[in-house]
């Protein structure tokens, strides 16, 4: 971390967004705030339905038709992100200072066009580069992100491509904008295994050469270890907890956190059933009460389902949003094997 | 691509000969009354006579090579009714200028109508009313429900006996090759099915397209919206289109039986009525037939272009690697 963490890039406060669905409304981010630092890496984890891919689609005005943001800020620079209404506003962010990477490159390419064209797209864009000097901007951008003999690939087509590739081809699209922050939705996840470290080293070496912030959306654990400098627990619409990758592994404060920690196979006992978190997540079309946790925490304080607890400072960088953290609280410990977490030196993923 | 090409000609080709051997089985099932003016007049010694000359006495292995042949020669026969002795190659040489012209123009308007009213659709299925996919979709509706007879009858009726078009526009009922203004009113006819059948399609494509997560990324990398409709949504979506666009554009040229009929355009649509009616068998054979192969040339063309635009239609050697 270090002197990287003073320049705010991306400052979100109070974000709420919601979204009509048959006459009812969803109360999809319920008052999130993060603020992303310049240069950093954080990853954003959370369960299907937590809101992580909303939260960030709201940096880039990509919510959809029904969806909107009822309140709160998302400043930029000097710019206020909520403000936008019109694609031409938001056109001065999408690509040119923000670029995403999604989560299936199976589908996120257009399958007529080839790939070269499509990256030129967006050097046409936003390096305002035309013709040969474009094609010129393609062909670095594609062997930077590690496809060779490039001249020939830039006249392929999405589907003379393998899955790992396809992703390499979507990140060199997102470089190709020049961007300042960079969003990965999950960018592992629709591929093999063996593909994903690769695209993850890749994304490493991309965001030191290109000096981007990275904000990676993940619920794989294993991802984040590798990848981030922080992390940031995402339930029910809500941040939990945040904090540094280690602070977050080593020592987490909220309930949610331990209990997905706990469900890491990692941490599982021979001969004993793997921990799962008990319940479902809530309805987000109810207004949520107390703790949106509460529900599934066997530990649940009274006050959890009663009020809404506030962020809680536990060290300048550590914060949660748990009763437990409040001085009146009872002492809880965290599960036995999550304290025991340090010792066996963290997770072995690789 | 050319292997491909030459792999669906001679595919076609084969089709060809099957329709026309077919053909040739179904029509020596027909009456001979067919290849008679007037067979009530005509003496048992008459009719051999002309059935010996036109070879049809002779055994069906002799005559079904002996057609072969003729078609090889583009020889069609001769008319037996319609227009007795005359070349039915002459009889559609005649016929053939008027469907076209005809055809070509309710193609422009269909085109140049259709097309746009599909994108405006799908471009108002994104905004809060939808009103434009509302109205559209009123009037493909109507277009795709009502059978087509009543609405030519209307468009003909609203457009000829009515004060507004009979007075003020001065639009005849029937079409009539000097009058420019009698071609308004079969032209809009004939387009009126096809702006729909165009509109219905690229609609339904472009939504498909424009819900796809590629359609996402361009819009997360910052492609304007008019860019995003015409570069990836609108050209797309033609691809499935390509491969119908021939055949309906053979269709409308080779014109209409109903509409033809209707506002008595002297064209090929009519032409066939009337042969079926007066039971010109040689007639009907080759009017048959005509319509055969454009059918099968049209699917030819939709392949052929489908392979042209469509990338992933290949059938050279794979390039890619894993």
């Amino acid at each position: 971390m270090g002197e990287t963490e003073k320049n705010v890039i991306l400052s979100v406060k109070d974000l709420n967004v919601k979204f009509t669905l048959r006459g009812q409304v969803l109360h999809a981010i319920r008052g999130v705030s993060l603020d992303v630092y310049q240069g950093e890496s954080i990853a954003i984890v959370g369960e299907s339905g937590s809101g992580k891919s909303v939260f960030v689609k709201c940096a880039m005005g990509l919510l959809d038709a029904n969806g909107s943001i009822t309140g709160g800020s998302i400043r930029y620079g000097d710019q206020e992100l909520t403000q936008y209404q019109t694609d031409a506003d938001w056109l001065k962010i999408r690509g040119r200072e923000i670029a995403m990477v999604f989560q299936d490159p199976m589908t996120s390419l257009n399958p007529l066009k080839s790939i070269g064209k499509q990256i030129q797209e967006a050097v046409e864009l936003h390096q305002g580069l035309k013709g040969p000097a474009a094609r010129q901007a393609v062909l670095e951008v594609l062997a930077d992100v590690g496809i060779d003999d490039a001249a020939r690939r830039y006249k392929q087509y999405p589907h003379e491509f393998s899955g790992g590739m396809r992703q390499r081809v979507v990140i060199a699209i997102a470089l190709a904008c020049r961007p300042k922050i960079l969003i990965c939705d999950e960018p592992t996840t629709a591929l093999d295994v063996t593909i994903q470290a690769q695209i993850l080293e890749l994304i490493k070496a991309m965001q030191k050469k290109y000096n981007l912030t990275t904000i990676y959306i993940t619920h794989d654990l294993g991802v984040v270890a590798n990848v981030a400098h922080r992390i940031a627990v995402m339930y029910a619409g809500d941040i939990v907890e945040v904090g540094s990758c280690d602070e977050v592994f080593y020592d987490p404060k909220h309930p949610y956190t331990w209990a997905l920690l706990s469900s890491l196979p990692q941490l599982g006992v021979k001969n004993e059933p793997l921990y799962a978190i008990q319940g479902t997540p809530p309805n987000l079309f109810h207004e949520i009460k107390g703790d949106a946790f509460a529900p599934r925490n066997p530990q649940a304080l009274k006050i959890d389902f009663l009020e809404r607890p506030p962020m809680f400072d536990v060290s300048p960088t550590h914060k949660a949003r748990t009763w437990l953290l409040d001085p009146r609280a009872p002492k809880v410990e965290p599960p036995a094997h999550i304290r025991s977490l340090s010792q066996r030196g963290g997770l072995s993923h690789d | 691509m050319a292997k491909y090409i030459t792999k669906r000609v001679l595919r076609s080709l084969i089709t060809m000969f099957i329709i026309i051997t077919i053909l040739f089985a179904l029509l020596r099932l027909m009456p001979i009354e067919g290849y008679f003016e007037n067979f009530d007049k005509v003496s048992a010694t008459q009719i051999q006579v002309k059935l010996n000359s036109l070879g049809l006495n002779d055994p069906l292995p002799k005559q079904l090579l002996r057609f072969y042949n003729q078609l090889l020669h583009g020889d069609l026969g001769e008319s037996n009714v319609y227009r007795r002795g005359v070349a039915i190659t002459e009889i559609i040489g005649e016929k053939i200028p008027v469907s076209i012209q005809l055809g070509l123009m309710s193609l422009c308007i269909s085109l140049a109508v259709g097309l746009p009213l599909g994108i405006l659709m799908a471009r108002s299925t994104r905004t809060r009313f939808k009103i434009g996919d509302r109205l559209g979709t009123v009037f493909i509706v109507i277009v795709q429900a009502v059978p087509s007879a009543v609405y030519h009858i209307l468009i003909q009726f609203a457009g000829s006996q009515t004060y507004v078009g009979k007075e003020i526009l001065g639009l005849p009922m029937l079409f009539d090759a000097a009058n420019p203004k009698s071609y308004i009113l079969p032209v809009l006819s004939l387009s009126i099915g096809s702006i729909a059948y165009y509109a219905m399609w690229l609609r339904r494509y472009m939504v498909d397209e424009a819900s796809k997560d590629y359609i996402r990324l361009a819009r997360a990398k910052g492609v304007p919206g008019g860019a995003i409709s015409r570069r990836h949504v609108f050209r797309n979506a033609f691809v499935p289109m390509v491969q119908y666009i021939p055949n309906s554009i053979l269709f409308t040229l080779m014109g209409s039986l109903y509409v033809e009929s209707l506002y008595s355009v002297p064209g090929m649509g009519g032409l066939l009525v009337t042969a079926i009616k007066r039971q010109d068998n040689t007639l009907v054979q080759a009017l048959v037939l005509i319509y055969a192969v454009i059918s099968i040339l049209g699917l030819l063309f939709g392949d052929i272009l489908m392979g042209i635009v469509d990338p992933r239609i290949s059938f050279a050697k794979k390039e890619g690697s894993r």
